[in-house]
């Protein structure tokens, strides 16, 4: 019979590998999960372009974004929102969040002016007077 | 016979494992394409809002206008939908094409570079050209650009 011996209990080594297995998973899944909150802000549009455009200030002031698609649709912080309901969740945000709330547009370049109106229609009657429309750089695009 | 037996047991120790490698190799891979940003930079244009009023633009006469034709400054987009294209005007003015417009607004600035200028598209004008007129009306420096909103209810 073999009598367990200190050399044995020795060899317990500890292995880094699945450790720093866990811990990628772990980064990738907090990023996957912060990734999927900015979602709203970088739904794929195309943009109009423009050169005098500014780089955005990522401050800490609160900022909501409404996007406009091709087909009209609006949607005020990732949510579907029917024109006539926009100046009364703009005027709850800004109660909510302050009067220095940014609002910024993100609209289809395509989307006729009709459509870009109510909106800004909406955030003056809201009192919001911190609109930005968000553009491409024009040498990105290649417009 | 002992003395090999533990050459052998480290010579096994010295085996390099590559599945583990291969799995956090791939972990990095993953990370790396996640992180780099392959979207196209986005930038912002600071709007001014005004509620379009009732006021008239004053009519331009022949250039060199007189200073007194700039006190407000008028540009509308036009959009012909069965052509697809766009038009504008500058204080009643036409223009063919968006390097007259700029070509005007320069000429304007350098006579008076305080004037507000209103831009009045049509309804059905796509955004694209409405932030264009936008965009020109910035890159000659007039301190103030709105876009006149009409209330349609």
């Amino acid at each position: 019979m073999q009598v367990p011996t200190q050399l044995n209990s020795g060899e317990v080594d500890f292995n880094m590998t699945p450790m720093i297995d866990v811990v990628f998973l772990l980064i990738i899944f907090f990023l996957v999960s912060s990734h999927l909150a900015k979602q709203e802000a970088q739904l794929e549009l195309p943009l109009p372009t423009a050169d005098s455009g500014e780089t955005p200030v990522e401050a800490n002031a609160p900022r909501v974004t409404v996007n406009v698609l091709a087909d009209g649709t609006i949607k005020l912080a990732g949510k579907v929102t029917p024109a006539n309901q926009l100046q009364a969740r703009l005027t709850r945000k800004r109660e909510d969040e302050g009067d220095d709330l940014e609002v910024r547009i993100r609209t289809d370049q395509t989307v006729p002016f009709r459509q870009f109106e109510p909106i800004m229609l909406a955030c003056t009657r809201a009192g919001i007077w911190n609109v930005k429309i968000a553009v491409h750089r024009r040498q990105d695009v290649g417009r | 016979m002992k003395r090999s037996s533990i050459f052998a047991r480290r010579h096994s120790e010295l085996d390099v494992k590559m599945t583990p490698m291969i799995d956090v190799v791939f972990l990095l891979l993953i990370f790396f394409v996640w992180t780099a940003s392959f979207q196209i930079v986005e930038q912002v244009l600071p709007s001014n809002l005004t509620a379009a009023s009732g006021s008239q633009p004053s009519v331009d006469s022949q250039p060199p206008p007189p200073e007194s034709d700039f006190d407000d400054i008028v540009i509308k987009v036009h959009w012909n939908a069965a052509s697809q294209t766009p038009s504008w005007e500058v204080n009643d003015t036409s223009l063919d094409s968006l390097a007259n417009v700029r070509d005007r607004l320069k000429t304007i600035g350098s006579i008076k570079r305080d004037a507000p200028i209103f831009i009045l598209p049509d309804e059905d004008a796509p955004m694209l050209h409405v932030i264009d007129v936008y965009d020109a009306a910035r890159l000659e420096q007039f301190p103030k650009v709105n876009l006149a909103i009409r209330d349609r209810e």
